[in-house]
């Protein structure tokens, strides 16, 4: 992209581009960012995967469950 | 622009998955990689399916909620003389020790490294802790946690009396702390994890993780209390599941500074801009208001969500805050301990 819109003259001052301030809400959202938030984002439709049953409890899995393919 | 009263909050209240994976996401999952070695110390939560069952269809979720005090829900449980299935938040298992109640399930679910093990009594808290620390000591949830030190060591106490008899859902996202302490205890760890992303997605953390460690992923709603809520459904099977402390909210009459994120907010938008965050509910059923903030209102959509899907009746017995609506019967805890004979 550089390439493509590079200039063909050189500016006689150097230009300084101030970001415009950030808002309340963004300046919230970034310090909110460190320290808000629950004790695990995701939600799921899922209730619980099961997975693969083991030795140790060999009963069946329910209607809801979804069974994970091993990787 | 200056911003109403609960419009900053509403909308963060959309932002709070993200805000939430991005604190800690990766803390959770660097904790189940850490846990690893130790999940020999406990079984699947594959092994408490269906236990309980000798106590009936009904269940009791505690949660930690500001009502929990004051609508004394442990006192008449014991006045009511409850026999069904008791399950409850860490956070809300010093209450219950406290006033001779003991779950029969305990549910833990936040990775925060020096926080969660409060709730168990943190062997290692020293003044400095405390001192840097004010979330216990400032917030409406357990009174007897002002007096910090005294409260860590009774829960010290009550929790190695008490431990061996109690069976805990552990998330592997716990931290270092809360493992070791549970273990100390002699609780019966049961092992989950809780779900990250959508398992069925490409490249997914909770199908990476399970493949790992071969433990069940579960829903956990976004906080613990719901996942409570999860486990009297889903796993345990309960046909009658009540909730207390469930306030999701604080009284009106509780001031900023006992809230959560009381310190952050402030920080960011000043005390005379706190009413921009905090949302105000009228509660219909106590025609009562209540107010909240950004997480627990988060919280409380995703609850509404997944009661929809739900394969028991859900039942509000909180007596306060702002969980009410479809799929929710709000009733007063007592009237549900008396169905629960019938």
């Amino acid at each position: 992209m550089s390439d493509v819109l590079r200039g063909n003259f050189t500016p006689k001052r150097t230009v300084d581009v101030t970001e415009e301030a950030a808002s309340l809400e963004t300046r919230f959202e970034q310090e909110a960012m460190k320290r808000l938030g629950g004790s695990i984002a995701f939600v799921s439709k899922h209730k619980v995967v099961w997975g693969e049953e083991n030795e140790s409890s060999p009963s069946e899995p329910t209607p809801e469950s979804v069974t994970i393919t091993k990787k | 622009m200056k911003e109403g009263p609960g419009e900053l909050g509403q909308k963060l209240v959309a932002n709070m998955p993200a805000l939430t994976q991005a604190r800690i996401g990766e803390l959770g999952y660097q904790n189940a990689l850490r846990n690893q070695p130790l999940l020999g110390r406990g079984k699947s939560l594959r092994a408490l399916r269906g236990q309980f069952s000798d106590k009936g269809d009904h269940c009791i979720v505690v949660g930690a909620g500001p009502s929990l005090h004051r609508r004394r829900v442990a006192e008449r449980l014991r006045e009511l003389r409850y026999q069904g299935t008791l399950i409850a938040t860490e956070s809300a298992m010093s209450y219950c020790l406290r006033n001779q109640l003991i779950p029969d399930l305990v549910v833990s679910l936040d990775p925060h490294a020096k926080r969660i093990v409060r709730w168990f009594g943190d062997p290692k808290l020293v003044p400095e802790d405390i001192a840097k620390d004010d979330y216990f000591s400032r917030q409406d949830m357990d009174p007897a946690f002002a007096d910090e030190l005294r409260s860590n060591l009774q829960m010290i106490e009550l929790l190695n009396q008490h431990g061996k008899k109690m069976r805990i859902a552990l998330a592997t996202s716990a931290s270092e702390a809360v493992v070791d302490r549970v273990i100390e205890t002699g609780m019966e760890i049961f092992w989950w994890n809780p779900m990250y992303d959508d398992p069925n997605a490409p490249d997914s953390v909770t199908a990476k993780l399970q493949a790992l460690n071969r433990m069940p992923c579960m829903n956990a709603g976004g906080n613990v209390g719901s996942a409570c809520w999860m486990m009297a459904d889903a796993v345990l099977g309960k046909k009658h599941v009540a909730l207390t402390g469930i306030d999701f909210s604080y009284y009106g009459d509780t001031p900023y500074r006992s809230t959560q994120y009381y310190r952050d907010a402030v920080d960011l938008v000043g005390e005379e801009a706190l009413d921009s965050i905090f949302m105000r509910v009228f509660n219909p059923h106590l025609e009562a208001w209540f107010y909240t903030d950004p997480a627990y209102m988060w919280y409380r959509n995703c609850f509404m969500e997944m009661v929809g899907d739900a394969s028991c009746k859900t039942y509000n017995c909180t007596e306060g805050g702002i969980l009410f609506g479809d799929n929710i019967t709000f009733l007063p805890l007592d009237k549900y301990v008396q169905g629960t004979r019938s």
